[in-house]
This record gives C-alpha cells, sequence and structure tokens, in this order.
C-alpha cells in the first residue's frame, strides 16, 4: 500500500493563467478521495482567481485518461490529474 | 506535435503521397493563423498542449479514420480494398504567427472520395477531442487580457 498520498495537478490553458502554475502536488485530505470533491480542494489553495468558473467548465483526466463521469472516480495518492478546459486546437 | 516546425509543413504532405504506389489520392489541410478575428485584428496565436493526452487522442483519431472509411465503393468480394492508407497529423505548438501553419493533416487513398471525407473528419475530431488550446491575441490590447479560446462553448 503506498503511503505517499499527494496527487500531481497539471494546469493548461485558463487555468494555467489563473492558478500561475503548469503544475502543483495537493495533498490529498482522504486517500482514496472522490474526484468530484477535487475542485473545492483547489479552489481553496486559489481563492479569488476564478477558478470556480473555469473549472465548472472543465473536465478532468487521471493518469491521462479522460473522465467521463467524476462522480465514479476515486483518486489515489501519485496519480497525475489535468485540468482540461474546453479545447481549441486545429 | 512539433515545437519546431519544419520549414515546409508540406513535408507531411509529400512524406504520405510518396512511395506508396497503392495510393491514388492525397488529401491534405493546412490550418494557418488568420489575421482577423469579429473584426479584431488578431497577431499572433499561442498553442499548448497536454502531450502525452493529445498524442493519444489523435492516435484514437487516426484509428477511427481508418476504420470508419474502410468500406470503399471499389471493394468487391474478390478484393478487399483497403481505403486509407497513410494519416498524418502535425500540430505546431508555442507562437504560431499570422499566416503560418498550426496544423497540417494528410491522408492518402487509393480513391479519392475516402480521401476528402477522412481528411476532413480528422480535422473536426482533432478539433472537438485533442487537449490542445489556443490563445488569441489581438492588437491594441494587454497580452495579459488574451483569452484561451474554445472550439464548442
Amino acid at each position: 500500500m503506498s503511503s505517499e498520498s499527494n496527487i500531481t495537478v497539471l494546469y493548461f490553458a485558463a487555468a494555467s493563467t489563473a492558478t500561475g502554475l503548469t503544475e502543483q502536488s495537493i495533498a490529498l485530505p482522504q486517500n482514496p478521495f472522490p474526484l468530484s470533491s477535487l475542485a473545492s480542494v483547489i479552489i481553496s489553495q486559489h481563492p479569488n482567481k476564478g477558478l470556480e468558473k473555469i473549472l465548472g467548465t472543465s473536465q478532468w483526466s487521471v493518469d491521462a485518461e479522460m473522465v467521463d463521469d467524476p462522480e465514479k472516480v476515486l483518486l489515489k495518492g501519485g496519480q497525475e490529474v489535468a485540468v482540461i478546459c474546453p479545447v481549441s486546437g486545429g | 506535435m512539433d515545437t519546431a516546425w519544419p520549414p515546409a509543413s508540406v513535408e507531411a504532405i509529400e512524406e504520405i503521397s510518396e512511395g506508396d504506389d497503392r495510393a491514388g489520392a492525397t488529401a491534405a489541410f493546412i490550418g494557418t493563423t488568420r489575421n482577423s478575428f469579429k473584426g479584431k485584428i488578431v497577431t499572433r496565436l499561442d498553442y499548448q498542449a497536454y502531450s502525452k493526452l493529445a498524442i493519444k487522442t489523435m492516435s484514437g483519431i487516426i484509428r477511427s479514420a481508418h476504420e470508419k472509411y474502410s468500406d470503399s465503393a471499389h471493394k468487391t468480394a474478390e478484393s478487399p480494398v483497403m481505403s486509407i492508407i497513410h494519416c498524418a497529423v502535425h500540430h505546431r505548438l508555442g507562437t504560431v504567427p499570422v499566416g503560418e501553419p498550426s496544423i497540417v493533416i494528410a491522408v492518402s487513398s487509393p480513391h479519392r472520395k475516402e480521401a476528402f471525407h477522412a481528411c476532413e473528419y480528422i480535422l473536426e475530431e482533432v478539433k472537438l477531442k485533442a487537449q490542445i488550446w489556443k490563445r488569441e491575441f489581438y492588437e491594441g490590447e494587454r497580452e495579459e487580457d488574451a483569452e484561451w479560446k474554445a472550439n464548442v462553448s
């Protein structure tokens, strides 16, 4: 059983501009921790940066796989979680 | 994904069309930075990507294109025709000045219909799904105010 209970959160685009970061190590309040509760943790660490709106319209990826239903995902220490804002490639 | 764009983006197209004698058609798309958006003058676009995931997504799109266009009107019971021979997608990251290419897609096929359709399909899927973002900068506006765009809002 891993004793590590930090995840790496990756920020891109609007999330990166708002937080001023491209990545951040976040300690999970519990391990495992529901993905659906991660937004509140991030916002509490970055208050008044407009993240409620950004995270409200973003999806998540965990270990480079898109998440269809955040309600069903439990995060464990050591994972890489990315904030996926609405994309604009091409 | 390229952070250093080859001087000739048409290299990607040539790479696809040369050397495979089964191909009769190569369809290509080049997306370039346009100089305007809703009446504002665009000075540049900056592109960023979650490369690890964007590459997975684009590989999946190419696989889907192969599957989707595997049926050809030219197929007969005796000779199955593979409709899509090669696909290439190149996306540039970092700053792309006005007039320069940001994305190049090339598809080769024995016949033109599948090549055109697959090329368009790949472009639309990349725009919908690839984990790539662009930030648009306008003349006369502060850089800090430049917005990250969304293809679908």
